[in-house]
């Protein structure tokens, strides 16, 4: 059989099929007034300020920008959206206070790689401090600690609110992530001790990875009695992002950690479609779930267009599952699969395309808002990293652009663009918003949020221009035939003590946003409470 | 610990301000998928169709997947390029266009050593040359390495090959099994010729 014909074919066929589905989902894509969608909410609407961190000053002004009118809203609504949240407080509390303690492991192992780079004969007297197992650690401890500790954590608290129900059997959800986080830090004792399954993402070892699957399980299970009980007869978009990520995790994880299963390039192969799947079907939907709902909900305004919504979802969905191939460019696999990969890798355009537009059309006239609210700044900038890191990784795919960015610094800045700049931006976003409302007690003190948000916006963007350099330079000098290796390595240096400078900044955030999350976790600092939510106050989120 | 931090959510005490000044949740509007976002996907299917037409990915996809050294090595090794082993190899010196560097690295264009017989060829392709050789009316003292332990018969054979049939030089083509025979003729030799005057010897 040619095997270029049956890819094309099959190529055609199958996003004939997509666009036909996506098309029969919302029969007239095209059409301005269909009445779906509409049954979802309940009423008014508009713009109510959120302003974590403004002053009254700031406050007032936020709400002219606002365009509001706003009241009380009603009773039932009100004790609704009260048992919601009295629903999912624990379980997300638990899932938010594993996320902050991996987040600052995560750095700090993160900042000591980093400075080996380019002071490597620091802290060279312990094996578990060698470059490749901390930086390993910072990889798994992000992976697999904070960053899906903070998206399911947020998850939970958003489900019952956007089902308008409570969450059910949200002990499991305790239960699953205690067992998680024994298996996190088991799975990281024996990446320090040396014992790992030698696979990129996949490190620690699979019998350890065993919790991972169980806890992951139960963490999912409120997920689905939950929507069982929903009173809801439309799901918001950010329920679907939620619902496939739960199911695609285990999915991943459970086919990737099969023992005796993959060998030779056929395992590297799986690797690859474990590792970018991971991060765009596991950490991506979570988070634009999160956005989806933050950004909205703050502003005060619908989300632009149902339609974008769909083709967003369906086509991260299709495209996503096949673009891993892309980190094998150059290696010994087969080569439709390669080509196939790269095609995905571009088709990605259409729905980071669909997904920017809706984000950006939403919050078209309401950029002033940025100024006050923490949560929209951070939802917001993570949204615009999104846009970017997307375009940039389907463009890298392109084996004329691979050619220079593979293996070099080029490739893990861009991961950070992703998961830093995109994913864990979101979060912090999404824990301002969801924390007071978990703890019933505002955010003592509202200075340090601006501080977490300058210290880690600048801080990253230090750390993704010298990364970013750095790999163009060490790209080009390795294609040079006429320099020796080492050239490649010297023209980093500097750039790598930028992105170590970049790096200090952002983990000084993450030291200020802990301390903020503990002192309000432990009812700390100054009470900032109040009734008066028809007059603006200098109050927190 | 978690009992003590999160509240009753029953307690008259609790803040519910928070849940009291927030927006509604969120919803979605119906507004049509803009022209733009439809005219991109288009364009992006039509670029798409043609990537996988013009890349024309047609290898073997077996190859790779769970082969050890008896399985590849069983492969035949018809597909030897010469063109590609002179790229690897000889270019670096001799440059792709085989002409050399002057005073240092000796022309493959043109070359007597080249064109004549394929046994002198062969010789220094096995075992290197170390000492003064003259070519195209210069005199050379480099060094050549040798490519005996390196490549196999076929692929000196097709190096040979290649390098008689470009640049306008016109020897024949050189086979594996005359390769074979000139290396098991000097089987006991380790050192590399002696310059242009202990390969005359050879001829």
């Amino acid at each position: 059989m040619d095997i270029p014909l049956l890819l094309l074919s099959s190529f055609i066929i199958a996003v004939t099929g997509l666009f036909f589905f996506i098309w029969s989902l919302r029969k007239g894509l095209l059409d301005p007034d269909a009445a779906g969608a509409k049954v979802i909410f309940s009423l008014g609407e508009i713009g109510r300020i959120e302003e974590p961190a403004a002053t009254g000053a700031g406050q007032r002004e936020l709400q002219r920008a606002m365009t509001a009118s706003h009241g009380e809203p009603d009773a039932t609504e009100l004790q609704a959206r009260l048992a919601a949240d009295a629903s999912s407080a624990r379980p997300a509390f638990v899932l938010l206070g594993f996320a902050v303690f991996w987040l600052l492991v995560a750095s700090l192992a993160g900042l000591t790689s980093s400075i080996k780079l380019h002071e490597p004969d620091w802290l060279t007297q312990y094996a578990w401090l060698s470059f490749g197992r901390i930086r390993t650690i910072h990889l798994n401890a992000v992976a697999y600690g904070w960053a899906p500790m903070a998206a399911l954590g947020v998850a939970l608290w958003m489900l019952p609110r956007l089902l308008k129900t409570t969450l059910e059997g949200a002990r499991f959800a305790v239960w699953g992530a205690i067992l998680w986080n024994i298996g996190l830090a088991i799975g990281v004792g024996c990446i320090a001790v040396g014992i790992n399954d030698g696979m990129e993402w996949l490190e620690i070892p699979g019998q350890v990875g065993v919790l991972f699957a169980v806890g992951g399980a139960m963490i999912g299970l409120p997920l689905v009695f939950t929507l069982r009980r929903r009173k809801v007869e439309h799901l918001y978009v950010s329920v679907w992002y939620m619902g496939a990520a739960l199911f695609w995790f285990p999915v991943l994880y459970i086919v990737a950690k099969l023992p005796n299963l993959h060998f030779g390039v056929e395992q590297a192969t799986m690797n690859w479609w474990f590792g970018h799947n991971v991060l765009g079907l596991f950490y991506t939907p979570l988070s634009l779930a999160a956005v989806y709902y933050f950004l909205p909900k703050v502003i005060g305004r619908p989300i632009q267009s149902y339609n974008l919504s769909l083709i967003g979802f369906w086509c991260l969905a299709f495209f996503y599952g096949q673009v891993g191939g892309h980190h094998l460019v150059g290696g010994p696999v087969p080569e439709w699969l390669v080509t196939l990969s790269i095609v995905q890798s571009i088709m990605m355009i259409v729905p980071v395309v669909a997904f920017s537009l809706n984000q950006h059309l939403t919050m078209r006239g309401h950029f002033a808002a940025l100024k006050h609210s923490p949560t929209l700044r951070f939802v917001v900038l993570g949204g615009m990293m999104y846009t970017l890191s997307s375009i940039q990784g389907s463009f890298e795919a392109l084996r004329s652009v691979n050619t220079i960015t593979h293996f070099t610094h080029f490739t893990v800045a861009h991961a950070h663009l992703g998961l830093y700049g995109f994913v864990t931006l979101v979060m912090f976003g999404a824990i301002y918003f969801a924390m007071p409302r978990i703890v019933s007690r505002e955010w003592p003190y509202p200075k340090l949020i601006a501080a977490h948000f300058w210290l880690v916006a600048i801080g990253f963007a230090i750390y993704f221009v010298s990364l970013t350099t750095a790999g163009l330079l060490q790209g080009y000098a390795m294609v040079d035939a006429s320099k020796p290796f080492m050239e490649s390595v010297r023209v980093t240096l500097p750039w790598l003590e930028g992105r170590s400078i970049g790096g200090a900044l952002m983990t000084l955030g993450h030291l200020v946003f802990a301390t903020h999350f503990v002192l309000m976790a432990l009812a700390r600092g100054p009470k900032r409470s109040g009734a008066a939510i028809l007059r603006p106050l200098a109050r927190t989120a | 610990m978690i009992r003590r931090h999160v509240p009753d959510m029953q307690a008259q005490t609790r803040n519910d301000d928070p849940q009291r000044r927030e927006n509604l949740d969120p919803h979605e509007s119906l507004n049509p998928v803009p022209r733009l976002m439809l005219g991109l996907i288009g364009l992006l299917l039509v670029w798409a169709v043609y990537y996988i037409y013009t890349a024309h990915p047609n290898t073997r996809p077996a190859l790779g997947d769970r082969r050890n050294v008896e399985v590849l090595a069983a492969v035949p090794s018809k597909a030897v390029d010469g063109a590609q082993i002179f790229g690897a190899n000889c270019a670096a010196c001799h440059q792709a266009a085989g002409t050399g560097i002057p005073q240092v690295f000796p022309p493959l264009a043109g070359s007597a050593w080249v064109n004549g017989g394929d046994q002198v060829l062969i010789q220094i392709l096995l075992h290197g040359i170390n000492g003064s050789i003259e070519v195209a009316g210069n005199t050379y003292n480099g060094v050549m390495p040798a490519f005996g332990d390196k490549l196999g018969d076929a692929e000196i054979a097709a190096v040979a090959s290649y390098i008689r049939s470009q640049w306008s030089n016109q020897g024949a083509p050189v086979t594996p099994e005359s390769v074979a025979e000139q290396r098991k003729r000097t089987a006991d030799r380790s050192a590399p010729w002696n310059g242009g005057a202990e390969l005359a010897t050879l001829k």
